[in-house]
């Protein structure tokens, strides 16, 4: 507890000295990510909170522990920020990345990112490799194929093909009228993955998922959706917001690990072929 | 891994699950000396499944000119060369199938295509190899050849889709080996199109999911051939139930066609899916290439075939294809007549080894006009 109550207050001191300073670069954390606390949360990835935020610079690793593995190293590091209201958790990630690839088709990926919390916090933590049977992990997933949606892109093969030419789609055909509850049910149909409900499938209206797992390959959609984000590409990179509620049992002034990871669009990365992080505690704030 | 027995290979494999055969199992056989490449296969189910958005390039079903067609481009030949040597030793194939050859970190040896090598379906069509020259006719040797291949998701026994699929998203149906990805599962990674061989699963980019060939399995749980095959106008398709080898009835149409017979052969048996849709070789190709395509069984198949004028059973078989929307379970032959039975042994089709032939007066003289024959 003492320890924790000097951290904290040293560490927003220390960002806001810096705030001040011409560069306003936030100050370092290199054992863990620091939440710190504020009334507010952040509503963007510029908001004036990342000045002062501290930053924890993650390596990544190679996910070369479960078929299929990525065998070659793409990106190198995640710089991670987190800040908390004692209900919801922020997280910003930032990486570098000299593509944007938010675009889908066929031998085409999008950039992504995720960030995965112990479903229950428990002195030990389950297996980083997204959990153990039992033991759930909770994991908001970013993915910029999501995001050019959101931000206006027609979900539509034009919108990825500018000059397609499409002979007819029987859920268009005139005899329905646009937008009509027969139109849109037909529409559905015809869009398997959309009839059954998989969020991999739109509409859509935020960039990230909700997404439950107990050990690798059991991803599966939580039962609420209630993350939002959003990424924005800049100067070689990306960066994320990850806005999600506190984990079961964990509250302002507590600890437990969190785990990233980021998907490097044009290195066919997606899935389990991945760079990740190990656990890296996570220790959050309180009111003073 | 574990190991499993793939019949067509004449030995054990490595495979990412252990055996477990479904209760019967869905296989087909083409005729590719009878396709003439119409297409309307194609339409027939692109019409029935694949007219939604994202799926615009799918073509679950498609039909190419060998050896210059491809889709998607290249599908067979970049596998051909990533594999390495392909030897038999007899019926034995000594070489490695796609899952023994897999490269560290990966279940299966795949490649993955760029979408613009599905923009040229017809690429390569009725192009044939060699020149011909000018005045050249037909004096009964073929110096030029190509053939069609139509092809659809092979259905296989142990497909490379399920094994490469890291969530477990496909699975093949216990109760007729019919393989289908899970639509509220599957989450695009893809993996599926880099391992299938055949290249028959596609990514829809307007879901965010894979899909497949489902071998119209709502008619097959009906009794019925699926889309592509009653459609198909040169009647080279027939869909049915194959047994392992040791099964093997001789009144079961495709046993009898390819354990009793061996006049069908699966397609790159070499790869090590067990595939179940079986070819009849075409004729006029060199033999090489057959056996590349199709394995060492080629020419005892050819035989066989070019035999089939003097073989009432063989012959009599092949004219069931096409001849019925049911899928025949059990067939017959008594003398002339051809008997095709469903499940529970009713007949549904019957049709004469020969139908009948009409000659008719090229002159009509009650109306006083000459006549063109048609058949
Ligand atoms: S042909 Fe391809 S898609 Fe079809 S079952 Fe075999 S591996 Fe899977
Ligand atoms: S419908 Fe039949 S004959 Fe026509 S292309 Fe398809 S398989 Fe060949």
């Amino acid at each position: 507890m003492k320890v924790r109550d000097f951290v904290l207050p040293a560490a927003v001191f220390f960002a806001a000295t810096l705030a001040g300073c011409a560069k306003k670069e936030p100050p370092a954390s290199d054992s863990e990510v620091k939440a710190v606390f504020e009334k507010t949360l952040p509503s963007t990835v510029e908001d004036k909170i990342w000045q002062r935020a501290p930053l924890h610079t993650a390596k990544l690793l190679l996910q070369d522990m479960v078929e299929p593995r990525l065998m070659q190293a793409s990106t190198s590091f995640v710089r991670v920020q987190s800040v908390t209201d004692g209900r919801n958790i922020a997280f910003r990630l930032s990486w570098n990345d000299a593509t944007v690839d938010d675009v889908p088709g066929p031998g085409r990926f999008g950039d992504a990112c995720a960030v995965q919390l112990p479903a229950s916090t428990t002195a030990d933590v389950p297996a980083p490799q997204m959990g153990e049977e039992g033991r759930p992990v909770e994991i908001t997933y970013w993915s910029a194929i999501f995001q050019a949606v959101v931000n206006g892109r027609k979900d539509d093969i034009s919108a990825i093909y500018p000059r397609v030419k499409v002979d007819h789609y029987p859920f268009e055909a005139p005899s329905l009228k646009p937008g009509s509850a027969a139109q849109q049910e037909m529409a559905k149909r015809y869009a398997p993955a959309r009839s059954l409900g998989n969020p991999m499938a739109g509409p859509r209206k935020v960039p990230v998922q909700d997404l439950l797992a107990e050990g690798p390959g059991t991803i599966r959609q939580a039962e609420k959706s209630l993350s939002s984000g959003s990424g924005k590409y800049s100067q070689g990179g990306w960066s994320v917001l990850l806005v999600r509620p506190l984990p079961g049992g964990i509250q302002a002034g507590g600890r437990t690990q969190a785990a990233f990871a980021i998907w490097e669009g044009s290195h066919q990365e997606a899935g389990s072929r991945k760079m990740r992080t190990v656990w890296i505690p996570l220790s959050l704030g309180s009111a003073k | 891994m574990a190991r499993v027995y793939n019949w067509q290979i004449g030995r054990e494999m490595s495979y990412w699950y252990p055996e477990r055969r479904s209760k019967k199992q869905f296989a087909a056989v083409f005729d590719t000396n009878k396709c003439i490449a119409c297409q309307t296969c194609t339409l027939a189910c692109k019409t029935t499944w694949t007219s939604g958005k994202g799926q615009e390039y799918m073509l679950w079903n498609n039909v190419e000119t060998k050896p210059y067609g491809f889709y998607p481009l290249g599908w067979d030949v970049n596998l051909l060369e990533k594999l390495g040597a392909q030897n038999w030793d007899g019926q034995r194939y000594a070489g490695q199938t796609i899952f023994e050859a897999a490269q560290a970190g990966e279940r299966v040896l795949g490649w993955r295509p760029d979408d613009i090598d599905y923009a040229n379906p017809n690429v390569g069509e009725d192009d044939c190899v060699n020149a011909v020259d000018r005045g050249a006719y037909f004096s009964g040797v073929h110096n030029s050849w190509f053939f069609y291949l139509a092809r659809i998701c092979n259905h296989c026994t142990y497909p490379a889709c399920l094994s490469s699929c890291p969530r477990a998203s496909i699975y093949k149906r216990p109760e007729d080996g019919i393989v289908l990805i899970d639509q509220g599962r599957c989450r695009g990674y893809q993996e599926c199109v880099k391992a299938c061989p055949y290249k028959k699963t596609f990514y829809n980019a307007m879901t965010g999911t894979s899909e497949k060939c489902i071998a119209c399995y709502p008619k097959i749980e009906l009794g019925m051939q699926p889309q592509c095959f009653v459609n198909c106008i040169g009647k080279i398709r027939f869909a049915g139930w194959i047994s392992k080898p040791e099964n093997a009835r001789a009144d079961n149409p495709i046993d009898f066609l390819v354990h009793v017979k061996k006049v069908a052969l699966p397609l790159f048996p070499q790869f090590g899916l067990e595939p179940n849709v079986y070819y009849i070789p075409p004729l006029n190709v060199p033999r090489e290439f057959l056996v590349q395509m199709f394995g060492p069984n080629v020419d005892g198949a050819l035989e066989t075939y070019r035999n089939a004028p003097r073989d009432k059973d063989l012959s009599g078989l092949l004219t069931l294809f096409g001849s019925t929307e049911l899928i025949v379970a059990k067939w017959k032959r008594v003398e002339e007549q051809i008997m095709g039975y469903d499940d529970s042994g009713r007949e549904i089709i019957r049709v004469p080894l020969r139908e009948p032939t009409h000659v008719r007066q090229a002159f009509d003289a009650a109306r006083g006009v000459a006549r063109t024959n048609i058949s």
